[in-house]
């Protein structure tokens, strides 16, 4: 009995089983994960309002004014316009100068966010030729009132 | 020589070496842990994001907070609700939720935090220009509009 018990070998583990447990793991991790990366369109927000803030000398003819009215209507300068020819407007605008020249948008607070999505990002395919970004004063105000901040 | 071969065919078939299954199978499941995340909010607003032909790809998802604005998912009413992890709050709650966000975040991604407003077609400009100030409070100042990617073709109409 002694001896036969020195002649055994240590048994080797069955890990036959160990490819169906990570398999299980895998399914696991498969189902609850999500893959899916979120899209949007990036902006920079200003940093809150300082107690003596400063006002940013502009020349009035280095801004151009967007409105975007409740009922979505687009206005240029106080023209009536549509994305399409904003988008070009606005490439012309700002090839002149683009670091100086601010793209004003009053939106009035009772439009949609889509159509303020739409124009922000008719602006921003506006800036893509010019490869910087574009520098956007962004108020939400009702049309009436005059000198809303500046963002 | 080749004629002994003819004579005697090996009808086993070679049983294929498993050995390595459990290690390939353990790889791509460390792929998978790496870069995936749970997803650990249940969304209570239901909306359709806008669509867009300039939208990015998040770049690091763990610096990014998620705003959800839209209708409640069992429809009992047609205003906006505002739901910042799995709670519906007000626009005075987001300050908190981004400091107490933040403070838990690695110092890396305290530095990339990026706001993404979830928010749905239809929310008026007021609430969107609410929830933008309470950030610049709170010094949350990249934010990203989610949104869907469309076509360029489409947008030339």
């Amino acid at each position: 009995m002694f001896r036969r018990n020195r002649h055994r070998e240590v048994p080797s583990l069955n890990t036959s089983s160990t490819a169906d447990i990570s398999f299980m793991l895998l399914i696991f991790f498969l189902v609850t994960s999500s893959m899916d990366a979120g899209k949007g369109l990036k902006r920079q927000l200003p940093p809150p309002p300082q107690e003596q803030e400063q006002v940013a000398d502009i020349l009035d003819s280095d801004i151009m004014t967007v409105t975007l009215a409740a009922d979505g209507a687009l206005a240029l300068n106080g023209e009536p316009t549509d994305l399409q020819q904003l988008q070009r407007e606005v490439t012309q605008f700002a090839a002149v100068n683009p670091k100086h020249r601010v793209v004003a948008i009053k939106t009035s607070p009772e439009a949609t966010y889509d159509a303020y999505f739409q124009l922000q990002n008719a602006i921003m395919a506006a800036y893509r030729p010019l490869k910087c970004q574009p520098r956007i004063s962004d108020v939400v105000e009702h049309h009436e009132e005059k000198g809303g901040k500046r963002l | 020589m080749k004629r002994r071969h003819f004579r005697r065919p090996d009808h086993s078939i070679p049983e294929l070496n498993m050995a390595s299954l459990p290690d390939l199978i353990f790889t791509v499941l460390f792929f998978f842990m790496i870069v995936t995340h749970m997803r650990d909010v249940e969304k209570q607003v239901q909306y359709q994001v806008p669509a867009g032909t300039e939208v990015e790809k998040e770049q690091h998802k763990s610096a990014v907070l998620h705003i959800y604005i839209g209708h409640p998912l069992d429809g009992s009413s047609d205003e906006f609700l505002i739901q910042l992890n799995n709670q519906i709050a007000t626009v005075g709650d987001i300050r908190r939720f981004v400091e107490s966000e933040r403070r838990r975040m690695s110092p890396e991604d305290q530095e990339r935090l990026t706001v993404s407003i979830d928010a749905d077609r239809d929310v008026p400009m007021a609430i969107i220009n609410e929830v933008k100030q309470a950030l610049r409070q709170s010094y949350a100042l990249n934010i990203s509009y989610a949104a869907s990617e469309k076509a360029l073709k489409k947008n030339i109409k």
